[in-house]
């Protein structure tokens, strides 16, 4: 008996051949010629490629086979390891391996094809993986990584668009159509929903603040959905007839009436008219629902509201929360747009500017503009808590001083969010727009930096400037040159200015007064100056002598020449002398040192390398590492980016734009083929947005299949590794590695969260994910996959694995399915029979099983990754 | 399973440059890697018990010339205006003997006392803070080991933290983590659920690496699936389909592998942890003695203070005075959460098989406004501001985990701990415009417990060995600590405390000789820990930078 096994691949396409060369063994029984044929596998698997039309073995596949006669009849299996984004695994046989391949069926069972040994005594085999498409690839990979992953809707329209041209309009995101930010002027009436439990008979209606709503057409039914034709369990829910005992109104609701100027349909609506804020039955419009509900049953809620802009949040739930719905009233429902105009005023805090980053991560049609502003913020890391102690010590209890600070973070990111909009935006304009914002001048300690006199000039900015925003690490500069950047880094200070001159560091101190007629420093206290408080330069703080940057230094403090490029840059930058003399500057002139470093420092060598880099780890992998020897005969195809990057970035006009940076890494090989896709975990953050993306698909009503108010997620993101937004201690920013973010306790966060986020209200263990944060599991469905299809298991399962890991390939995921099916055809021990197709669309037990499946599905493995 | 699949092994142990023997001990069977395993870590010793450790970082650098202080160098005034703590006038520093103990009785505050705590060597002093390791250093249970440090130090944070995690300073080609190693060559770190553990944010490169998962634990409390569909928390369905599922095999991708480690570590602790109490009304562990000489406190509720305060009810003598008075605590309220993840790692070790615990302390990077009384030439209110915060935060976690581990001690005693600070480099010795002091060079490393062989007294108030190493101490009789103006406390432009032992032969000490790694052993967690030119080991001169170290010191 001989035998042997071959593997190659084509340049076309993947081949994997099997030759097995058997021979009759009618008196060996099966098991023991299944073990010498293995052993002849294994033998033969090194063996070489000989014919011209192949290439190089398939170094990563293992094949192993063996003949099983137990059943009488020999059989051969072909076992292999898996193979990326594979649709379906065919095998072929030929009996010769010029000869034409016949096509014997897919693989099934996992990653083995068992079947009749050809009737010749010897033949070839192969594995032939029918992988997604170059272009649905690199879809897939558009949509993790300039995107906050795919929603079910984005993954269509991509698919009809291109990834060509899907990544056009995202790199030019302002043309891209967007108002999230913008209150509807025209107000018009918007329906809400909700799902949960009848935690209890009472219903109430409340604001968390001053304010009014129009109100209309309120339901409860019984299930899961409310497609009008259950009865209504409320009583005068359109407020056709007189509020009576119907609804019952609190004092700080006492002058809400019904309202004939709006209505929704029929003839009165509800005009809820708010005080000062709800709570429960004692401060809202509550009703008491009889027959009493029961606290097993799922009901569905739904109503219509009709507002104009303002603040307030309205609330309608059950006593015991089974359910709950808190929404804000301008926009749509969950819109940024109140949180916005909240920011651009006093009052918002570090929670409210989340809750917008979080919903606009979601929401927004310019997904990259939100990858990258992310991206930025965190890169020109600060830390909100560090600034609101700053202003805590001036004397500010009244207005928070958390108010103050929660401002600097905000105008850095819309400065930066405007910047990212101008086609040639350069890294220098936002290097600028972090130097000069306030949260970064407290943050790394220049607001109180001196270098008049023999003040020794604190370091920490310079440091950083080097190391962590332009440089990077080791690379290109010593200390000689932080203690020089330092001195220039000195007067950079904050003061309350006219709002006219908040981005002018040489206007005056404010003399627009609370109170004008305070006397002695009373007068000039921060608490009596009216402004904002902005970057303001002190130029007698300021170190005024001449500064010399990357020079070098002999041991008696001397200086020499200018540090050189090193070699390993190569051509254009090699050799090239990048030192940099200040003069000695007085008065206002002291204010250029800064930007003369900037502008110096954010074209160098180091930091294109550095920052190309970065975004090489962002959107391929995290395999790149500054310090690449540029000139040698050793290179990757990392390297090759990366000096890529580097040459489009030297070569612009401007230089250092940053849209041809990202057009190469985004059309690069590594970026559109196997090399990125999936190979990536995702960060709390990513995680947190693309739960959420993943399930939230529009119902033809206009609201969506998931929802969050934005407040819920931060939790989450606390917990699953302090991923505190706007709030980091170290200035290196969060981590974009997997092994920073992925242990176990953090996973066990993040199954928490997924979890909780499928659940109805009013369930125990809802408030990890929070109660405003909803996903309709059936309303999905049902818009995707039609009626017809909710109570078929395979469907479901089907359409839900392609949604939930687009990347992966069906055929790679039958272990998942297997587990899917097994789950949605049993009760809730796991193992009696209960087949999906026997509960009824809308039943509790179907809902139940659906947000359980999903919720397994995002629990698992795969969902970690991007 | 892809986890320990060969061709993933061979690409990634091909990347490390470690030693050949540590990869192959990945390689083998896992129920072998025990039996083939040189060396004693995490084997129970005669006594049955298993030795351990449990280390503090002090993330963003400790002035350590603000906690173990050169009281003694008249340089040291003069270089601190406004930081430097005034010297008791009653207890000078030239006395010999045990370390000053200000109890406060039942009167002062917890930290009343404003001065300077003589240690009884004729030189050194601590920071009052630290006030709670008086009682611990004259048991002879603490190390005070100054100037630590390593070559051509690296002044970035991350840097230099990435240096100390690595075990190997200024090679970043060296990318996973010491104790990791150290686990990895006990041969348990892949059949064992828990070797290694850390209470916090995200798993510290010390413990990272990708061969075998350490757990990382950021709230014990919360390790349980919810487990829809049922309403009933841990319903076996769920958690059955996900093993189910986890069980699948997929193409390689790069996080794979650390995916699937971290998956079977969170199934092995949830099963683990349903055994252990972590809630808060469990934590009624309390002091044997009155503590700080309080006895109103101890009279009225029946013993000595909470030792994890994670509440301000548990928060010291808060009986003591009926307002608000922040110094009858003896931990500032903020380092509540701290103290919630020490006792979560001392219940851990105390409970569990782990043989390492770590928590971090953020917050040491004191640029600005390290004493409360900016300005202030008196020395008035030096005592106070956010580095005594940090420094009391350290003073009673060493108080309360000799208290826990003899108290409390189930499967660890204090004597079977060694509890070790670290932090990546010390602060400039000269104070800056703000109050604060910039990224230096060495710095001090805390090292307690049973076995650690510290201060002993003498005849007649004498003392026949210190507990303090390299600051008038041990240590000094072989690179003597040099005072004034040129001497030990100032280097390159005039403000780097010079370093005369390396971070590592403090550790490596602990390794060997307590947690019980071979001399190979350790030559593999601490790569070159026996060449010649680092002289680690035995002390000597440093080839990279020429400067003399004192080697290993004999603190175990």
């Amino acid at each position: 008996m001989r035998g042997s096994v071959r593997s190659w691949k084509t340049a076309r396409d993947l081949l994997i051949v099997v030759y097995i060369r058997t021979c009759r063994m009618n008196t060996v029984t099966g098991s023991v010629r299944s073990l010498l044929l293995s052993c002849l596998l294994g033998s033969g698997f090194s063996g070489e490629a000989e014919e011209g039309s192949v290439s190089t073995p398939l170094a990563n596949t293992v094949i192993s086979g063996q003949i099983d006669s137990l059943t009488g009849q020999e059989q051969l299996r072909l076992g292999f390891d898996p193979v990326p984004a594979t649709e379906e695994y065919q095998v072929q046989f030929a009996p010769a391996l010029d000869g034409i391949f016949t096509l014997l069926g897919p693989a099934t069972n996992g990653f083995q094809w068992t079947g009749p040994v050809g009737s010749e005594p010897a033949g070839f085999y192969r594995v032939v993986p029918r992988q997604l498409s170059t272009n649905e690839l690199w879809a897939t990979t558009l949509l993790y990584r300039i995107a906050y992953g795919p929603t079910p809707d984005d993954e269509e329209r991509v698919r009809q668009l291109g990834p060509e041209a899907y990544l056009a309009e995202q790199l030019n995101a302002e043309s891209v159509p967007e108002t999230l930010d913008t209150v509807d002027a025209t107000p018009r009436w918007q329906r809400i929903t909700a799902t949960g439990l009848g935690s209890s008979s009472r219903l109430y209606v409340y604001l968390d603040g001053p304010g009014d709503v129009y109100l209309d057409d309120l339901r409860l039914v019984v299930g899961t959905s409310d497609d009008g034709s259950r009865p209504n369990l409320l009583r005068n829910g359109g407020f056709e007839s007189a509020l009576g005992t119907d609804w019952n109104l609190s004092p700080n609701l006492i002058g809400s009436a019904r309202s004939s100027q709006f209505v929704k349909s029929g003839s009165a609506s509800l005009h809820l008219v708010s005080t000062e804020a709800g709570e429960t039955q004692g401060s809202s419009i509550y009703q008491v629902i009889a027959p009493a509900l029961s606290s097993s049953q799922t009901y569905t809620l739904s109503y219509w509201y009709l507002t104009s802009d303002q603040a307030a949040r309205l609330t309608l739930r059950l006593s015991g929360s089974g359910i709950v719905n808190t929404h804000g009233l301008s926009g749509e429902a969950n819109s940024p747009a109140p949180l916005f105009s909240k920011l651009k005023g006093t009052t918002a805090t570090r929670a409210d500017l989340r809750a917008w980053h979080v919903l606009r991560a979601i929401q927004s049609p310019k997904q990259l503009h939100e990858v990258l502003r992310q991206f930025f913020e965190n890169h020109f890391v600060t830390q909100v808590s560090k600034t609101q102690d700053y202003f805590d010590g001036r004397g500010y209890d009244t207005p928070d001083p958390e108010y103050f600070a929660v401002r600097t973070e905000f105008v850095e990111n819309f400065r930066w969010r405007e910047a990212l909009l101008k086609p040639q935006v350069t890294f220098l304009d936002l290097l600028k727009i972090s130097a000069e914002s306030p949260a970064m001048i407290v943050y790394l300690d220049t607001v109180s930096s001196r270098g008049d006199g023999n003040n020794v000039a604190n370091e920490n900015y310079a440091r950083e400037l080097c190391e962590l925003f332009c440089f990077g690490v080791d690379n290109g500069y010593d200390q000689q040159d932080l203690v020089q950047i330092s001195r220039a880094w000195t007067g950079w200070r904050l003061d309350i200015l006219d709002p006219a001159n908040e981005f002018n560091p040489l206007a005056a101190r404010s003399t627009t007064y609370l109170d004008p007629t305070a006397t002695g420093t009373g007068l000039n206290a921060n608490t009596n100056v009216v402004g904002v408080w902005g970057f303001r330069y002190r130029s007698d703080r300021h170190n005024s002598r001449a500064k010399y940057l990357f020079y070098n230094w002999d041991a008696n403090g001397n200086r020499l020449d200018s540090k050189k490029v090193p070699a390993r840059f190569g051509a254009p930058w090699a050799g090239q002398d990048y030192g940099k003399i200040l003069p000695a500057r007085t008065g206002a002139a002291g204010l250029q040192d800064g930007y003369d470093i900037l502008a110096h420092m954010a074209n160098q060598p180091f930091t294109q390398e550095y920052l190309s880099v970065k975004l090489c780890r962002l959107f391929v992998h995290d395999g790149f590492a500054h310090g690449y020897d540029f000139t040698d005969a050793e290179t990757t195809p990392e390297e090759e980016l990366v000096r890529n990057c580097m040459l489009v970035w030297e070569n612009a006009t401007p230089k250092g734009q940053l849209r041809p940076v990202l057009q190469v890494i985004f059309n690069s090989e590594l970026f559109r083929k196997h090399d990125a896709s999936l190979q990536k975990a995702r960060t709390p953050l990513e995680f947190a947005v693309s739960t959420l993306r993943a399930l939230r698909a529009r119902k033809p009503d206009g609201t969506y299949t998931a929802e969050t108010d934005g407040y819920s997620v931060y939790n989450f993101m606390n917990r699953a590794g302090r991923m505190r937004l706007f709030d980091r201690a170290e200035p290196d920013g969060y981590p974009e590695d997997a092994p920073g973010w992925i242990s176990a306790g953090t996973l066990a966060e993040r199954l928490r969260f997924v979890q909780s986020a499928l659940m109805p209200a009013g369930m125990e263990g809802k408030s990890d994910a929070g109660a405003n944060t909803r996903v309709d599991v059936l309303g999905l469905l049902q818009a995707k996959l039609g009626s017809a299809a909710l109570q078929d298991p395979a469907q479901v399962t089907d359409y839900l694995l392609t949604t939930l890991f687009p990347a992966e390939g069906h055929a790679n995921l039958q272990a998942y399915r297997a587990v899917a099916l097994q789950f949605l055809n049993t009760a809730d021990d796991g193992v009696t029979a209960s087949p999906f197709a026997n509960l009824s669309p809308g039943s509790p037990a179907h809902d139940q099983r659906l947000r359980g499946l999903v919720g397994l599905l995002m629990s698992t493995q795969r969902f970690q990754e991007q | 399973m892809n986890i320990l699949s060969r061709r993933s092994f061979l690409s990634h142990s091909s990347k490390l440059g470690l030693g050949a023997a540590l990869a192959s001990l990945t390689d083998i069977p896992l129920v072998m890697q025990r039996a083939l395993a040189e060396g004693t870590i995490g084997q129970p010793g005669p006594n049955g018990r298993v030795r351990k450790l449990l280390f503090l970082f002090l993330r963003g650098a400790n002035d350590g010339l603000n906690s173990v202080i050169p009281l003694a160098d008249s340089a040291y005034l003069a270089s601190r205006p406004n930081l430097a703590l005034t010297p008791d006038p009653l207890q000078p520093v030239a006395r010999i003997g045990a370390a000053f103990y200000p109890e406060a009785g039942s009167v002062a505050g917890t930290y009343g006392h404003p001065y300077a705590l003589p240690l009884g060597n004729g030189f050194a002093a601590l920071h009052p803070s630290l006030k709670f390791l008086s009682p611990l250093y004259n048991a002879g249970d603490l190390a005070l080991v100054h100037r630590v440090g390593y070559p051509k130090q690296s002044r970035s944070h991350f840097d230099s933290q990435a240096y100390w995690e690595t075990g190997a300073p200024t090679d970043l080609a060296v990318k996973d983590g010491l104790l990791y190693r150290a686990m990895v060559e006990s041969g348990l770190a892949n059949t064992s659920p828990l070797t290694a553990v850390s209470i916090g944010s995200s798993l510290p490169l010390i413990l990272r690496g990708s061969k075998a998962a350490m757990t990382n634990i950021n709230d014990p409390t919360r390790y349980s699936l919810l487990s829809i569909p049922n309403t009933v928390p841990g319903n076996s369905k769920a958690a059955a389909a996900l093993a189910a599922a986890n069980a699948a095999r997929f193409a390689d991708k790069r996080e794979r592998d650390l995916l699937e480690l971290q998956y079977k570590n969170l199934s092995e602790t949830l099963q683990l942890f349903a055994q252990l109490k972590f809630e808060e009304t469990d934590n009624t562990f309390r002091d044997d003695v009155a503590t700080d000489g309080d006895t109103d406190w101890a009279n009225a509720n029946g013993g000595g203070y909470y030792l994890f305060p994670t509440t301000a009810e548990k928060n010291g003598g808060w009986r003591r005075t009926s307002g608000n008075r922040a110094d009858k605590y003896v931990v500032p309220t903020g380092a509540h959460e701290f103290f919630e993840r020490l006792k979560a790692a001392s219940i851990i070790l105390n409970n569990t098989d782990a043989i390492v615990a770590g928590v971090s302390i953020d917050g040491w990077d004191t640029h600005s406004d390290q004493v409360d009384a900016k300005n202030d030439t008196t020395g008035q209110g030096s005592h106070t501001g956010s580095h005594a915060g940090l420094l009391r935060r350290v003073g009673w976690s060493l108080y309360a985990l000799q208290k826990y581990f003899t108290r409390y001690a189930n499967k660890c005693r204090w004597d079977d701990l060694a509890v070790v600070t670290l932090s990546e480099f010390g602060r400039t010795s000269m104070e800056n415009s703000d109050a604060g002091t910039d990224h230096a060079e060495a710095s001090v490393m805390w090292v307690a417990g049973g076995n650690v062989k510290g201060f002993e007294p003498g005849t007649l108030g004498g003392v026949k060995r210190t507990g303090v190493w390299n600051c008038g101490g041990e240590g000094d009789r072989v690179i003597p600590w040099v005072t004034g103006p040129t001497g030990s406390m100032f280097r390159a432009e005039d403000r780097y405390l010079q370093r005369n032992t390396d971070y590592r032969s403090v550790l490596g000490k602990i390794i060997r000789d307590h947690l019980g790694a071979s001399p190979e052993q350790l030559n593999r967690i601490i790569p070159g820990y026996t060449q010649a030119g680092e002289s680690l080991q035995r002390g000597g001169v440093q080839s990279k930078d020429n400067t003399s170290i004192i080697g290993e010191p004999d603190l175990i």
